[in-house]
């Protein structure tokens, strides 16, 4: 599956570029309701749609990561819950990410991890929309980084607003189409209250 | 795509002759034209002004397809105004002389006015008299052409080239690296490194730059051209400027160039990447190069190398590749002994010993590299090249109060 490189994908020429890791609070990314893909290739790279307006193949995020579990039984797959000072990731990690299963298998919860990954939105039978993220690689960090990237992160998500305020990102009418009722001021308040949790 | 300059330009012409054209009107045809039927800009530029002309029925004014020695061609143009695709009339000094690549090629070179410098060819069937350095000339009905992206004066059958008196002095207006273009730039620039020679044709190659950036620079061998100081600043006048791959690189063989006075500060084309590291590729940590004399490829865990085969006697070295992602672009970055070092708190004895004693052996040294560094947040300077990176160096990024609350402010302050 998803080497982190392998894909071939020729829009810039000269070659394959990769899909840039998105910074996204675990606010926002739920809120995902629309994916699509970019061209007709099998390997064409699938995005979903962030409400304040970006699309996203790969994401990269720092939590605490609270709950892990093994699922299945032939195919085994981890689960797992890290959370983020605005809400909960689900990350999960199958046979086809061995590297990042083995590391999820090995880190004792609570810790403190980053992980990079790419956000997938599945709805349930009864309708509901859940956004999960398979994991390319985790690892252990310090409290540090966790800070770093909630500050980061805060940075990426006002550009994102801000940029949308001025009709600035190629998706506009994306986000117009599937997240007619978004009000961006919830996100702006969501990253106020992600930086006041900081303690420096 | 902005259309202002032509529009203004259009505009100009038939304001000259006292119509006034909307220049906003102008700029509709010619996005209709580009956007919506695929015409080229120069192609668009001709069509509009001679839909124009014919309206205000003005005949000299448009470019005519191809017919020579209309009125309005016999207008002096400036260098830096001509677009491919049109028939011209300029007056300039040839500011340098080539030696022909091609026997249909009588004399190549550069002619400049006071606006710029632009490439001309002469072509051997054109009968034209032959230009002399740092003369001046008034050259009639040459066509302007595009090659390998950069505009062309092409002197054919149909062209005058009449030698004229001047004494205007002319001064090349001196781009910083960062600006230059395919076509002619002049810069003043520091002399940073130079290579080897590839070919015995050439004099030296290497790099030059200034505050803005750095570019390759080569010059041929040829009886006049000296070669650079390594160190020294030297302003350099009509160089020729090529692009390949997207690259840019100077060709010295136009130029003239005089060592200066002072120093520059180079700005060694480095720029600081700030993101976090979000992988970290197999071929990283302790790897064991190939002692051969100027070989040092990295071999295989089987201790071969792809050039020199089988070699024992291999020499230990670390490197880290991977990717550092700031959110809006993933470069690949590659990391030397030294950064490595010091990023990780692992130097290369340190690393040996780990692989000795461990049973995972190499392995081991790779996962405790990969532990202290991917996902964290990291800044690296370097030479950047499309999206790779060599790191020159490289540290953990800190936590920066004065950042958090410019953030807070920024999330609170509007409603």
């Amino acid at each position: 599956m998803s080497n982190g490189g392998t894909t071939a994908q020729g829009r810039k020429e000269g070659g394959f570029e990769r899909e840039p890791a998105r910074r996204v609070f675990a606010g926002e990314l739920r809120e995902c309701r629309h994916q699509f893909r970019e061209g007709d290739d099998e390997k064409s790279p699938t995005f979903v749609l962030l409400p304040t307006g970006e699309r996203s193949n790969r994401v990269f995020l720092v939590g605490t990561l609270t709950e892990k579990q093994r699922r299945g039984e032939q195919n085994i797959f981890y689960r797992g819950r890290v959370v983020d000072p605005t809400g909960t990731f689900f990350v999960m990690a199958g046979s086809y990410q061995p590297e990042a299963m083995q590391q999820l298998a090995k880190i004792e919860t609570p810790a403190f991890v980053g992980v990079v990954g790419k956000p997938n939105l599945y709805q349930t039978p009864d309708g509901a929309y859940l956004v999960s993220v398979r994991v390319e690689s985790v690892t252990i960090v310090d409290r540090e980084t966790r800070d770093l990237w909630v500050l980061d992160t805060a940075r990426a998500t006002l550009d994102r607003i801000d940029a949308m305020a001025q009709g600035l990102t190629p998706d506009a009418a994306r986000v117009k189409e599937h997240y007619p009722a978004l009000d961006p001021a919830m996100f702006r308040k969501m990253v106020y209250e992600a930086l006041a949790q900081i303690k420096i | 795509m902005d259309f202002s300059q032509t529009a203004e330009r259009i505009s100009l012409k038939f304001s000259q002759k006292g119509q006034s054209v909307d220049t906003k009107k102008i700029e509709a045809k010619l996005r209709r034209l580009i956007e919506e039927f695929g015409v080229q800009p120069a192609e668009a530029e001709r069509s509009v002004t001679n839909e124009l002309a014919k309206e205000f029925n003005l005949p000299g004014i448009g470019t005519g397809g191809g017919g020579a020695g209309k009125p309005g061609e016999r207008e002096i143009r400036s260098i830096a105004d001509v677009t491919p695709g049109e028939w011209v009339t300029i007056e300039g000094k040839v500011v340098a002389i080539l030696s022909p690549v091609s026997p249909s090629i009588a004399q190549s070179g550069i002619i400049a006015d006071t606006t710029g410098a632009i490439r001309f060819v002469v072509w051997a069937k054109a009968n034209a008299p032959e230009m002399r350095q740092d003369a001046w000339y008034r050259i009639e009905s040459a066509v302007i052409d595009e090659f390998k992206g950069v505009a062309n004066l092409k002197i054919h059958s149909g062209t005058s080239v009449k030698p004229i008196v001047e004494d205007r002095a002319l001064i090349p207006s001196i781009l910083k690296v960062g600006e230059l273009k395919p076509g002619i730039g002049s810069v003043r620039v520091k002399v940073v490194q130079e290579w080897e020679t590839t070919h015995e044709r050439m004099l030296q190659s290497g790099i030059v730059g200034d505050e803005s950036g750095t570019v390759k620079f080569v010059i041929w061998k040829e009886p006049s051209k000296e070669r650079l100081k390594v160190g020294a600043v030297y302003t350099i006048f009509y160089a020729l400027v090529d692009e390949f791959n997207a690259r840019l690189s100077l060709n010295l063989s136009t130029a003239t160039y005089m060592q200066d006075e002072g120093d520059i500060t180079v700005s060694g084309g480095d720029s600081d990447v700030r993101g976090a590291v979000v992988h970290i590729a197999p071929g990283s940590g302790l790897i064991k190069r190939c002692p051969v004399e100027g070989c040092n490829r990295a071999l295989s865990r089987q201790n071969y190398c792809p050039v020199h085969e089988i070699q024992p006697g291999f020499v230990y070295d670390l490197r880290i590749k991977g990717w550092l992602d700031d959110g809006e672009k993933t470069y690949n970055i590659l990391l030397q002994r030294e950064v490595v070092e010091s990023l990780t708190g692992i130097n290369l004895n340190a690393a040996k010993e780990l692989a000795e004693n461990n049973p995972l052996g190499m392995d081991e040294v790779f996962l405790r590299m990969r532990d202290t560094i991917l996902g964290r947040y990291i800044i690296c300077r370097g030479r950047e090249i499309d999206n790779r990176l060599l790191v020159r160096t490289c540290e953990r990024v800190k936590m920066d109060t004065g950042e958090h609350t410019a953030l807070l402010n920024r999330a609170g302050g509007a409603p």
